[in-house]
């Protein structure tokens, strides 16, 4: 738990900025927008109509989206970051504007016509109309879109994670995926906190002017204004420091172990300073590298053969890693710095007493009882080319499958809610819940080498920096990779304190 | 003087108003009276371009009333309706000030304009100036729409109905209150009501107005004893056959 309140601070000021940056800007163009809608009829259709298209997006997809309409953008030569800060604000932006538009606009449309009419008959031009009768009569309603926008701001903001925003949400993805149930209670706590926290500074602030309780207004304003200034201080850069290194991670535990000792130890070995970039897409990874916004990342052979370069067939496991290598290097201006050591395959995986029942041991023995089995497996899985693979060659039909977290496909086969997942075979819970590796009796699965990959920009401006990464090639083996997996998994440490031991040990050697 | 050339206004199909002409000399209270759809209100709300005429033109001492801003003719001009339509957000005070301080004035003139009106109207500033209008009763309320539409000195003011819907003691008290004050301020008075009653004790002339054209124009003795059209004189006949059932039970004879 005291490693998880260390974290908070930062990834509490991070979620703060993310949330009233969104939130500025997103009233800063409804509410003018609204007022435009009321002030001209025509537009209210398309602009609403707009509005809640938008909102209609599911908040992870519209996240994600923005990365590669960025990187779209990037290819065209303007200078934006595809990942990170940006495509976050930019999506949650986007979803505040439907709660604080739609307000203004019912708020401005409530104001009682005998007022308007007043309004005009006092001699006010439409301007004064505006500001001095529709706006201060409709605050209390466009008050209450804004606080509906803040509570689904800091919610969403927590899934600005994967996209490479730190946020709250970095709690909920690694503890999802390292089973550290004091993480995710921290993120949602503090979340949660945060939400009901802004929603009632604004709603003081409001009822204040409302009711012209001067100190009520001055004390909630003082509070939100601290809070504005403290996240625009966070956000200074720090004076003198140098770049910091930026290494990136997927969002399962070898991922995240193997970012926190790539940057320990290249801290280590080069007193640069480094950080780890968790829990981002998987598509999003590459992207980042590539266009610089990343400078370090681990991505596996298979995975650049078979879903970046598209390839169908599969030659053997040299074949693919230097196919992968040129490919990077070439096509792509990355440098690769070499294999760590092991491959993470995949693997079809099944409880040993179940298999041995069967007398299934390698894929062909499964491919007899597929009919009467069920499977599970991660989230891209079935779109994978060795599914297809798999399904082809084998002639593999399951009764039925079904797509699941990761971090919970292995407690689903344990407990016999699936009978086959998709394992990767460096995971430590493989010998823990005794389940068997089937063999790809056939050789259909491509060999996942784990490569670390520099960016263009790293290998030239910090070439100490690759020398450093090129001492770790070769030296996590299988079973060592498996041991650290399962030290988190199971064993309840965090990635940092696998990679702090990881270090130590080398260092002794 | 206010002076009304041809005025028409239609609204899709519909004629509102149709070729209404008229002249309203300075410190004259001129009704416009006639059933509901008349074209009273509408006729009233071209004068100061809360409707714009299809046709016809309005005069206000010699200038052409198009030839000023609405907002400027507005504040010139006060204006009072039924509804009021007091700011909920403002106090009392700051609604009797609005038009002062679209004009500009400095705040503690606006204060004593908002004071000395509400003397005007009979309710005590002390207790009055800083009160929400939430916390007014009918009566009260009508009274600070008649203040707000004096505020800016005006020489000219329309009143729509200003004491529609109060009782009947109330009603009579701001009517009189009204007359004291317009006499003594000599303003020019355009009147919309559709109570006869309320035209006769108040108007130096009345105008009836029958689907959107004028009827007649006359004092109110020249209404009583000429009426020149069946329409007039059916108006007519309520006030006086109450007045007639007033003069009986007093022993008076006609």
């Amino acid at each position: 738990m005291n490693d998880q309140l260390a974290l908070l601070p930062g990834y509490l000021t991070a979620h703060l900025q993310l949330t009233l940056v969104a939130l500025f800007l997103g009233a800063g163009v409804s509410i003018p927008l609204g007022v435009a809608v009321t002030r001209r009829h025509r537009l209210e259709g398309p602009v609403l109509g707009t509005a809640g298209v938008v909102q209609t997006i599911p908040s992870l997809a519209l996240l994600a989206i923005m990365v590669p309409a960025l990187a779209g953008l990037a290819s065209l030569g303007i200078a934006v970051r595809s990942i990170g800060y940006l495509p976050a604000i930019i999506a949650l932006t986007l979803y505040s504007v439907l709660p604080i538009l739609r307000n203004t606009v019912t708020g401005i449309r409530g104001v009682d016509a005998a007022l308007l009419e007043a309004a005009d008959g006092v001699g006010m031009t439409p301007g004064e109309r505006l500001r001095r009768v529709e706006l201060p009569l409709a605050m209390p309603v466009i008050v209450a879109g804004l606080r509906t926008a803040t509570v689904w701001v800091v919610g969403t903001a927590t899934l600005s994670t994967p996209v490479g925003a730190t946020s709250l949400g970095n709690f909920i993805f690694t503890g999802l995926q390292t089973r550290n149930e004091a993480a995710i209670l921290t993120g949602c706590v503090a979340a949660a906190g945060l939400a009901v926290l802004l929603d009632q500074l604004i709603r003081l602030v409001e009822s204040g002017l409302r009711e012209r309780r001067r100190r009520r207004v001055a004390a909630a304003s003082a509070v939100l204004g601290l809070l504005v200034a403290y996240a625009g201080w966070a956000a200074l850069p720090v004076a003198g420091g140098g770049r910091t290194i930026t290494i990136g991670s997927k969002t399962f535990t070898e991922q995240y172990i193997l970012s926190e000792v790539l940057a320990q130890w290249v801290e280590a070995g080069t007193g640069r300073e480094t950080r780890a970039v968790q829990s981002l897409g998987n598509t999003v990874l590459l992207d980042a590298v590539v266009a610089g916004d990343l400078d370090v990342i681990v991505d596996y052979s298979g995975t650049i053969w078979a879903e970046h370069m598209g390839r169908k067939t599969l030659p053997g496991r040299e074949q693919v890693l230097a196919g992968a290598t040129r490919w990077l290097e070439e096509e792509k201006g990355l440098t690769v710095v070499g294999g760590l050591g092991f491959q993470n395959t995949y693997a079809l995986g099944m409880r040993r007493a179940q298999a041995d029942a069967l007398g299934v041991r390698t894929v062909s023995d499964l491919a007899a009882h597929a009919s009467t089995l069920s499977i599970g497996a991660d989230y891209v899985f079935f779109e994978r080319a060795e599914w297809t693979a798999l399904q082809q060659t084998y002639g593999l039909a399951f009764a039925s499958q079904r797509s699941m977290d990761p971090a919970l496909m292995y407690e689903a086969v344990a407990a016999g809610d699936v009978d086959v997942i998709s394992a990767y075979s460096t995971d430590g819970r493989i010998a823990a819940l005794d389940l068997v590796m089937l063999e790809d009796d056939r050789g259909v699965i491509p060999p996942y080498d784990a490569m670390i990959i520099v960016s263009a920009r790293l290998a030239r401006e910090a070439p100490d920096a690759v020398a450093a990464l090129r001492r770790l090639v070769g030296r996590i083996d299988e079973s060592r990779m498996q041991r650290m997996n399962f030290s988190v998994d199971d064993g309840g440490l965090t990635p940092a304190e696998v990679a702090r031991r990881f270090l130590a040990a080398e260092v002794e050697r | 003087m206010i002076v009304l050339e041809q005025l028409s206004k239609r609204y899709r199909e519909t004629i509102a108003v149709e070729g209404i002409s008229l002249r309203i000399g300075r410190g004259e209270c001129v009704f416009l009276v006639g059933g509901s759809g008349c074209g009273k209100t509408t006729t009233l709300k071209m004068i100061n371009r809360l409707v714009e005429p299809d046709r016809g033109r309005v005069w206000i001492d010699g200038c052409d009333h198009r030839s000023t801003p609405p907002h400027e003719l507005r504040r010139r001009i006060g204006y009072g309706f039924q509804q009021v339509g007091l700011f909920p957000h403002l106090t009392v005070g700051e609604n009797i000030a609005i038009t002062p301080d679209l004009l500009g004035w400095p705040a503690a003139r606006q204060r004593a304009r908002a004071a000395e009106l509400l003397e005007m109207v009979e309710l005590p500033p002390g207790e009055f100036a800083s009160r929400a209008t939430s916390a007014l009763s009918g009566g009260q309320r009508q009274r600070v729409g008649l203040a707000r539409a004096l505020a800016a000195e005006p020489e000219v003011l329309l009143l729509d109905e200003p004491f529609g819907a109060l009782d009947p003691l109330t009603r009579d008290r701001l009517q009189r209150r009204f007359q004291e004050i317009r006499t003594r301020l000599g303003l020019t008075v355009v009147f919309v009501s559709h109570d006869m009653s309320e035209a006769l004790l108040l108007a130096d002339r009345i105008a009836v107005m029958h689907e959107g054209r004028l009827l007649q124009v006359g004092t109110p003795r020249e209404l009583l004893t000429a009426p020149s059209h069946p329409a007039v004189a059916e108006l007519l006949a309520t006030p006086k056959r109450q007045s007639e059932v007033v003069d009986g039970l007093l022993g008076i004879r006609a």
